[in-house]
């Protein structure tokens, strides 16, 4: 016998009443002035969730409730009645299976956010064809002269020459890029590189001038080769897409805090950034060895790059770039961290 | 709190009938604890990220009747039936649709355009199947709630009033934010018995208008003093925006100080328009000779968030159930329903609508949106 209040599944009136399941199969509800007796087989009992309320419902509406949750369990299972979602309160009421949840979502979270969104986005990338990459930096350099860059200040003939060296690396790559290198006056940008998706690679006069071999040139532009080469924006702009789809299904319903972490996406896109900045530079290294030019041509340019422009630490973790020291060997002693966004792109 | 506080006096198939009714005040009572909601929060998230997701749906059914089945008036419960998978479904569109619209937004930007009016006319709709779901998915005593908004009315509330919100420079603003909630309230039916919604224009002008001055006023203030700091005037003007970690250098104990009080007026006045909103909104609603009444505090509130915000930053997200509790607990406890004492005198719809509606729900259109 379990206390609680029959509802008749028409009013909103409660009376007081008891109910039992009989070890002959039937449920009957007492104290009411017409008794009602059904099969087991025809009512339908709620999912214990914490410790609200228990519904045994009828056909036709009506509905037994109570708050004696333990009693109905112990029936339930007297009558072997058994359902899943038995299993996920019985996990739920138990401080160590939560705690151990915890661990397990931290670790899984990790483990997803570090090798899986990449491993993803690698293999979404591979099935797009390269005209993705062209769609998605169309439009950049044309934005990116008329708000950061002038035109070039170097003589025809030097770019000219920049550009025969530039085509003669790219004339044997057969990834479907079409290779152009541009020439910028940097301004307030400096001594810098970097790819767009396309193909395309922009150098700033105040790169060209700091190198002190075309070799240093070469090795900066290898580097830049190997982001369009392994197809980085894309791969970045997937792996983000991923980050959010995660955050959106962990935290769809918890909107008010899901803007405090979108910081979270953020730091990950600078250290999946870091890994594509390894990556270009694995490519430069290697290209360079088989091209018999050395290597130490792109620590040089580096650390010069480096120390021209001195300024944030070693901060490794918010950095769009890893740290210099770790990417080059600089020759006049400690080498300098490099500030963001300072290193070729 | 034990049962017999729970079941009151009221309860029994007799209800006195007196001739002159005598009110009486039902407070709202909130059962839910931080520490019982946290276990079923991490288990079902934990579930639902080994299911890739597919979890979610029961997850959040599993939320829902929590939140609900914790919520007490006048010793009985609220209940919440939606059935997992009709959200499953509805999920499954909406994350398709997002998908869709996020590869169509990188390949072909302007075909974004022309998917605006989809957009405006689908919205009011996809909110009011949502506020349908929402409702009948809802009981009270094992009366279901209901939902009479028409496309039309959510098209007139949802895009009709922003448009006149948007050509009147935001003038009209606080009427679009009550014909909102009107169209939400106003349609709400419980049982057999429409509800009635109150509040005019007038309190939602207030406080809307109060809310934006204040919010200008702490604005201008702050971008002045955060100017006038002699660091951070040195890193502007060079062509080169500062990274957030020169900013964060530059703003040096004046700074942060400063950045605290204007994080607590910000606050402050989240708290009032939050307050301001509910009471408005929930305080208006009259369900036959039933009123319910709202009295939340700015205080109070504006407490609630702060520790809240402070407590998940330093726990790195786990203070979030405790946070939701807290914020339920309050919302909840200051309202209650002033009575004529027949809480229990409401009759289901139609014999047998009410119990039809959840095999109706799993119909294709009946999925929940989530919103």
């Amino acid at each position: 016998m379990i206390a609680g209040r029959y509802f008749d599944g028409h009013s909103a009136a409660p009376a007081e009443a008891r109910i039992d399941f009989g070890a002959d199969g039937v449920v009957r509800v007492l104290g009411l002035a017409e008794p009602v007796a059904v099969p087991l087989g025809q009512v339908a009992i709620s999912d214990r969730v914490g410790n609200i309320t228990r519904r045994v419902s009828f056909p036709g509406g009506a509905v037994f409730e109570t708050f004696e949750n333990d009693a109905m369990d112990r029936v339930l299972e007297a009558h072997q009645v058994k359902r899943a979602t038995a299993l996920v309160h019985w996990l739920e009421a138990r401080w160590p299976v939560a705690l151990g949840s915890l661990v397990a979502v931290a670790l899984v979270s990790f483990a997803f956010l570090r090798w899986g969104v990449p491993a993803l986005a690698d293999w979404t990338a591979r099935v797009l064809p390269t005209a993705t990459d062209r769609a998605i930096g169309s439009g950049t350099l044309q934005v990116l002269d008329r708000v950061a860059f002038s035109a070039s200040d170097l003589t025809q003939e030097r770019q000219d020459e920049l550009r025969a060296r530039f085509a003669l690396m790219t004339r044997d790559l057969t990834d479907g890029h079409e290779y152009e290198l541009e020439l910028r006056h940097g301004d307030a940008i400096g001594a810098n590189a970097f790819a767009l998706p396309s193909g395309i690679v922009v150098m700033t006069d105040e790169l060209v001038g700091l190198s002190k071999t075309d070799d240093e040139l070469v090795a900066v532009l290898a580097h830049e080769i190997g982001h369009v080469r392994g197809r980085h924006a894309l791969r970045q702009l997937l792996q983000a897409a991923g980050v959010s789809a995660i955050a959106l299904a962990l935290l769809g319903d918890v909107s008010s805090i899901s803007g405090l972490l979108s910081a979270a996406p953020a730091l990950l896109h600078a250290k999946h950034s870091r890994d594509f900045e390894r990556e270009a530079d694995v490519f430069a290294k290697q290209w360079l060895r088989q091209h018999r030019i050395a290597e130490s041509n792109f620590d040089a340019i580096l650390c010069r790059m480096s120390a021209e422009h001195p300024g944030a630490g070693d901060m490794d973790y918010f950095s769009s770039h890893p740290a210099t020291s770790e990417r080059a060997h600089c020759e006049s002693g400690k080498p300098r961290a490099k500030p963001q966004g300072k290193n070729p792109d | 709190m034990n049962e017999a506080t729970i079941l009151d006096g009221t309860a029994g198939a007799a209800i006195p009938e007196t001739a002159e009714p005598r009110r009486s005040l039902f407070p709202f009572v909130f059962r839910g604890n931080g520490g019982e909601y946290f276990r079923i929060w991490i288990v079902n998230l934990l579930l639902t990220i080994v299911t890739f997701g597919i979890y979610s749906a029961w997850a959040k059914v599993r939320r829902l009747r929590y939140f609900y089945g914790n919520t007490l008036l006048d010793g009985h419960s609220f209940e919440y039936h939606g059935r997992p998978l009709a959200i499953l479904k509805g999920r499954l569109i909406v994350v398709g649709l997002y998908l869709g619209f996020l590869a169509l937004a990188q390949v072909m930007p302007l075909a974004i355009l022309a998917l605006l009016p989809l957009v405006i006319f689908g919205l009011p709709w996809v909110v009011m199947r949502s506020r349908l779901f929402q409702m009948r998915m809802s009981s009270y005593r094992n009366l279901r709630f209901n939902f009479e908004g028409t496309y039309s009315g959510a098209l007139g509330a949802f895009v009709g009033w922003y448009l006149l919100a948007a050509i009147t420079a935001g003038i009209l603003y606080p009427a679009w934010v009550r014909k909102r909630v009107q169209y939400t309230l106003d349609n709400s039916v419980y049982g057999t018995q429409p509800f009635t919604f109150n509040s005019g224009n007038g309190v939602y002008f207030k406080f809307c208008y109060i809310t934006a001055g204040l919010s200008l006023v702490v604005y201008v203030v702050a971008i002045f003093a955060v100017m006038s700091l002699p660091n951070l005037k040195g890193l502007f003007g060079h062509g080169v925006p500062p990274t957030w970690l020169e900013i964060a250098g530059a703003l040096g104990v004046a700074g942060w100080l400063l950045i605290l009080v204007g994080a607590v007026a910000a606050f402050s006045i989240a708290a009032y328009y939050q307050a301001s909103f509910i009471n408005a909104s929930f305080g208006g609603v009259q369900i036959g000779s039933n009123y319910i009444l709202s009295e939340l505090k700015v205080a109070p509130l504006m407490w609630i968030y702060v520790t809240n915000l402070l407590g998940i930053v330093f726990t790195l997200g786990l203070f979030y159930p405790w946070a939701k509790v807290r914020q339920t607990r309050y919302q909840l406890e200051n309202m209650q329903v002033d009575s004529d004492g027949k809480l229990g005198a409401f009759t289901a719809g139609t014999a047998g609508a009410t119990s039809a509606v959840g095999e109706e729900a799993g119909d294709f259109f009946d999925v929940d949106f989530g919103l």
